[in-house]
């Protein structure tokens, strides 16, 4: 684990210099945790640049700014059960695979905003990009919507799909109009959707690919196991 | 650690001051506020300078210095000394928070239009294509970042000192998206190689 890939490296160098979108942000900050060699080249990288935050001017605080910020922790830790005994209570997908698939949900986003060769080809940026996980909270796949009528997924990891059964991919665009098919994928290979008109996609709009018979649902609404969902992040 | 020795700065004062920072921390880490009040003694005002460049307002600059505290407050347990200085880590925990403040649009939505025109103004003036040294004050980061390409070296700036995103960076350098990002790119390998 002490050979990190270019691209690993290379979302090192973006996260230091603030290019990450939040979502993508706090996904990286989960390989970071579990990953001491990526945490060791942020924290170089970030010594280093470390000059540039020190040439700013310096500004007095308010006089009471400590005060302030003192009364703020004060009234946090009573609106805030213990963060150690809930993150013990969340389900933590196993350290090993998760630095693989999460590594993979970034590049694939970054391959969708053209990084990674993907700039050779301009593609059109996503509205939003949901990253969807397992019941077990581990990532699955990666939706992106371009807000256009379509949109790209792309696994992130190795999904079983027996043979007489396909892949489904869903949003709820609202609750009036219920879950709509976006497309029915042979296999896990990425793919691009064109699906009929809906409204544009919007935060936290559910996505999710279930596992249903071949060619699709028969109801025209999900039926099977959900393989995995989550909610859409705006990206700006 | 034996990386230290060449940072930059009078390197007695710097350890000194690197291990009060780390003291705090662990003090935080600890639930002893008193922590945050060596932090701010130490380096709040620096703090509250790099968030009002970044931000433009100076109670756009305060919030996010103030969450920035609490931040560092419930997070110090995850500081790890091995993975960069104590220093390094605030000041990436102050500047997440006004990336977080500048890309959130409806934070932004309650300036008014003049007042959302004068913050996007003043961040324009921050990366100048000339004189960019100030930035970097004297030294190896100043030195090597004057042996990168012109077009790259403003790129990295405009993103570290200004917080641009790169789509942002591409509209004001007029350059296409996977331009830019292949500028920062290739800056950020050749900047990397000079300062190791």
């Amino acid at each position: 684990m002490t050979k990190l890939s270019d691209e690993m490296i290379a979302l090192s160098d973006e996260y230091v210099l603030g290019l990450m979108s939040q979502g993508e942000a706090e996904l990286f900050e989960e390989i970071m945790a579990r990953d001491e060699e990526v945490a060791r080249r942020v924290g170089a990288l970030r010594d280093r640049l470390l000059p540039l935050d020190l040439s700013a001017s310096p500004c007095d605080l308010p006089e009471d700014f400590t005060a302030r910020v003192h009364s703020a922790i004060a009234a946090q830790g009573q609106q805030e059960a213990d963060p150690a005994a809930m993150a013990a209570n969340m389900t933590r997908p196993p350290a090993r695979s998760f630095r693989r698939v999460i590594a993979a949900a970034l590049v694939g986003l970054a391959v969708g905003f053209g990084f990674g060769g993907g700039w050779l080809r301009p593609m059109p940026e996503p509205v939003v990009v949901a990253v969807l996980l397992d019941a077990q909270g581990v990532p699955q796949a990666v939706v992106e919507d371009f807000g256009n009528d379509t949109a790209t997924v792309r696994f992130v990891t190795d999904i079983d799909v027996p043979a007489d059964r396909s892949l489904q991919v869903w949003t709820l665009p609202s609750e009036d109009m219920g879950p709509v098919s976006l497309g029915v994928l042979e296999g896990t290979r990425a793919a691009r959707l064109a699906f009929g008109d809906l409204p544009d996609p919007g935060a936290e709009q559910l996505y999710e690919v279930t596992l249903e018979p071949q060619g699709g649902s028969p109801t025209g609404r999900p039926t099977g196991p959900i393989i995995g969902k989550g909610l859409a992040a705006p990206q700006l | 650690m034996t990386k230290k020795d060449d940072a930059p700065g009078p390197a007695r004062a710097g350890q000194e001051h690197g291990a009060q920072l780390s003291a705090a921390l662990g003090a935080c880490a600890a639930g002893r506020s008193e922590g945050i009040d060596v932090i701010l003694t130490l380096e709040g005002r620096q703090l509250l300078g790099v968030a009002m460049r970044i931000l433009g307002r100076y109670d756009l600059a305060e919030e996010a210095l103030q969450d920035a505290m609490i931040r560092v407050w419930s997070k110090a347990a995850q500081y790890r000394a091995q993975s960069g200085s104590a220093r390094g880590w605030i000041y990436a925990v102050l500047r997440n928070r006004c990336l977080n403040i500048l890309r959130d649009g409806r934070r932004l939505s309650v300036l008014s239009p003049g007042d959302l025109a004068h913050v996007q103004e003043a961040r324009q003036q921050i990366v100048p294509p000339e004189g960019w040294e100030i930035l970097s004050g004297p030294g190896k980061l100043s030195d090597c970042l004057g042996r990168l390409d012109p077009q790259s070296r403003h790129s990295i700036l405009l993103a570290h000192v200004a917080g641009f995103s790169h789509g942002e960076i591409a509209a004001r350098q007029n350059m296409p998206l996977g331009t830019i990002k292949s500028l920062i790119r290739r800056g950020l390998v050749a900047l990397k190689e000079c300062l190791s």
